[in-house]
């Protein structure tokens, strides 16, 4: 004290100052200023595994603060890297169980019990609505109604195959030239008549020949050649598909099962790469589109009409010794285009794989090739696949699907014999399916 | 491969032509094991250069009925750096493999020609024994394992 004031010591001691310094704070708690540190997290720059980490959870925290779905989408799509493309109709065999693989999908045979238990669609009786089973009601179609559509469905197989005069089409186009015609046509008179039952027609909208895409990445690889050996590397896949046509709502789609309840049946796993199907890989644009763009009042699914290639065509299986490929390749359709129709509508929401759906999204979609139908059920559950969010994740994605249905036996004189009147039935029903508030 | 008859000379085909028939065909596959790991409806073929998929199809099929889904070709290079003893250059020959996936739900594995002999040696054997005491004495030899790898050199 006495240093630096170049005063005597004992002067100093004696001024009221250096008494009241002395004195002052003598018994209270000294003020204890606690070290500002700066936070010990790993660096953003180094060559390090904890590093990587770091600018993975940085890159996750801006996309989950992203203000706006379109932000979001962009941030998780504007990296592009080579991925593996996947064809929703593709020449490859025993596709399906890789789609499994690839989607987290677990199918089960037939149709969800909505579908099966409260299937008097047609009322018999004028008037009577008959009680179901299960105590719900389901939606009813009148008789008359019911004869109408019948009468629709043979003018339009008739109109394609008998009352037109067509040219032989060119090779392979048989299917664009016969049947897309045909089934445009009965999709919107169907949907036309059955719009007084279904008050959810009348909001929603058809589009023809849509785009549908989806980008996810499932699994992870170690690169074995280049100059990235050693690295792993997630597996990047996309879906670029064209349905013929499909029903967009503006309100979601009732569940098929809760979303925390576990089917019995199993994902099936392939252990191979994905190149081994044979699958090829590309880079190109990342896209993730339902149909129409995020802004849009009819963000949901309700139903999609895929129109079977004149290659994949069941004649042209039989003949290449493929016959038990039939099903398979229309299970494999179904599972890849539901899967990424459903994907995009919870990613439109904002859901991502790191931010997992709370809610299940659900869709339907027909296959067809003309003359044989199938229908299938899609309810996704989680869209959490990547290698690091599915580790504790028990819930599956789901797919019911039937198995072929002949709509008609042949059109012979004008006349279109052996009508099926219980595929009718089912579409009548898939086309009726609505929210239970409405 | 040496052939009687060169495979090139197969008739060409025109319209019109009557239905080509061959009864004893000029090719031969060979089976191999695969290199990398196949899944198991997948079969690996080595086959001669001239022949096409179709014709693999066609040769499993028709001769040893074998239902074929999908056949796949490629043609693998080989080298031609290598020189000899004049200093020319010799060449490996190329060859085609194709990989053929069954149809109808068939699997194949190819077999273990070689199969790894267990060295399990009976108890009480004078093999045993002497393999046992070849270990102790190597246990014995090595160096301590708490000085790290510090050679006797370094020490008192």
């Amino acid at each position: 004290m006495a240093a630096p004031s170049r005063l005597p010591l004992l002067q100093v001691c004696s001024t009221r100052v250096f008494l009241l310094r002395c004195t002052q704070g003598f018994h209270s708690e000294p003020t204890v200023r606690e070290p500002a540190y700066p936070p010990v997290i790993p660096s953003r720059t180094a060559k390090s595994k904890s590093a990587k980490k770091r600018r993975e959870d940085d890159y996750h925290s801006q996309i989950r603060a992203a203000s706006s779905v379109q932000d979001k989408l962009r941030l998780l799509t504007k990296l592009q890297r080579e991925k593996y493309v996947v064809y929703p109709q593709t020449f490859t065999l025993n596709a399906d169980r890789w789609y499994q693989h690839f989607t987290k999908t677990v199918f089960l045979p037939g149709l969800p019990e909505k579908f099966s238990v409260g299937r008097q669609v047609v009322d018999n009786e004028n008037g009577k609505v008959p009680p179901a089973a299960g105590g719900v009601d389901p939606a009813v179609v009148d008789e008359n109604t019911f004869s109408e559509l019948r009468s629709l469905v043979g003018n339009g197989i008739l109109q394609e195959n008998f009352y037109l005069k067509k040219r032989r089409p060119f090779l392979q186009k048989e299917q664009e030239h016969v049947v897309a015609p045909f089934l445009s046509n009965l999709v919107s008179s169907v949907t036309n008549a059955l719009a007084k039952y279904n008050p959810l027609l009348k909001k929603s909208s058809l589009d023809f020949n849509p785009e549908v895409s989806f980008y996810w990445v499932r699994g992870e690889r170690t690169v074995t050649r280049g100059h990235r050996r050693g690295r792993v590397d997630p597996i990047r896949f996309q879906i670029n598909d064209q349905p013929h046509c499909q029903i967009r709502v503006p309100e979601q789609l009732e569940e098929f099962l809760p979303l925390q309840e576990s089917v019995s049946a199993e994902v099936p796993v392939v252990h191979f790469e994905p190149n081994r199907l044979p699958m090829f890989q590309r880079q190109y644009d990342n896209n993730i589109f339902i149909g129409s763009k995020v802004t849009d009042p009819c963000s949901y699914g309700h139903t999609q009409f895929h129109l079977v290639h004149d290659r994949f065509k069941r004649d042209r299986l039989i003949k290449g010794n493929l016959a038990d490929q039939i099903e398979v390749r229309l299970r494999a359709n179904a599972i890849a285009s539901l899967f990424a129709w459903t994907g995009a509508q919870a990613m439109y929401q904002g859901f991502w794989s790191h931010e997992d759906l709370t809610r299940p999204f659900v869709s339907q979609a027909v296959v067809t090739d003309g003359q044989y139908f199938s229908f299938f059920c899609y309810q996704l559950n989680t869209l959490a696949l990547t290698v690091q969010t599915d580790q504790n994740n028990p819930r599956k994605n789901i797919c019911w699907g039937t198995e072929n249905m002949r709509l008609y036996e042949e059109v012979k004189d004008g006349e279109v014999v052996g009508l099926n009147d219980d595929v009718l039935k089912l579409l009548v029903h898939f086309l009726l399916n609505k929210p239970q508030k409405m | 491969m040496c052939l009687s008859v060169p495979l090139s000379r197969y008739p060409l085909y025109q319209l019109g032509n009557p239905q080509l028939r061959i009864f004893r065909t000029n090719f031969f596959m060979t089976l191999v094991k695969p290199g990398k790991e196949q899944p198991p409806d997948t079969v690996q073929f080595q086959i001669p250069m001239e022949m096409t998929k179709c014709d693999v199809k066609n040769y499993l099929e028709k001769i040893y009925s074998v239902p074929v889904g999908a056949v796949r070709t490629r043609i693998q290079y080989c080298t031609n750096k290598k020189r000899n003893h004049l200093s020319q250059r010799v060449k490996r020959p190329d060859y085609k493999v194709a990989y053929i996936q069954l149809a109808q739900q068939q699997t194949f594995q190819f077999p273990e020609i070689f199969p790894q002999k267990d060295t399990a040696l009976e108890p009480g054997s004078v093999e045993e024994m002497q393999d046992q005491f070849m270990q102790d004495e190597q246990q014995r030899q090595k160096a301590d394992p708490r000085r790290g790898g510090v050679t006797e050199w370094f020490g008192l």
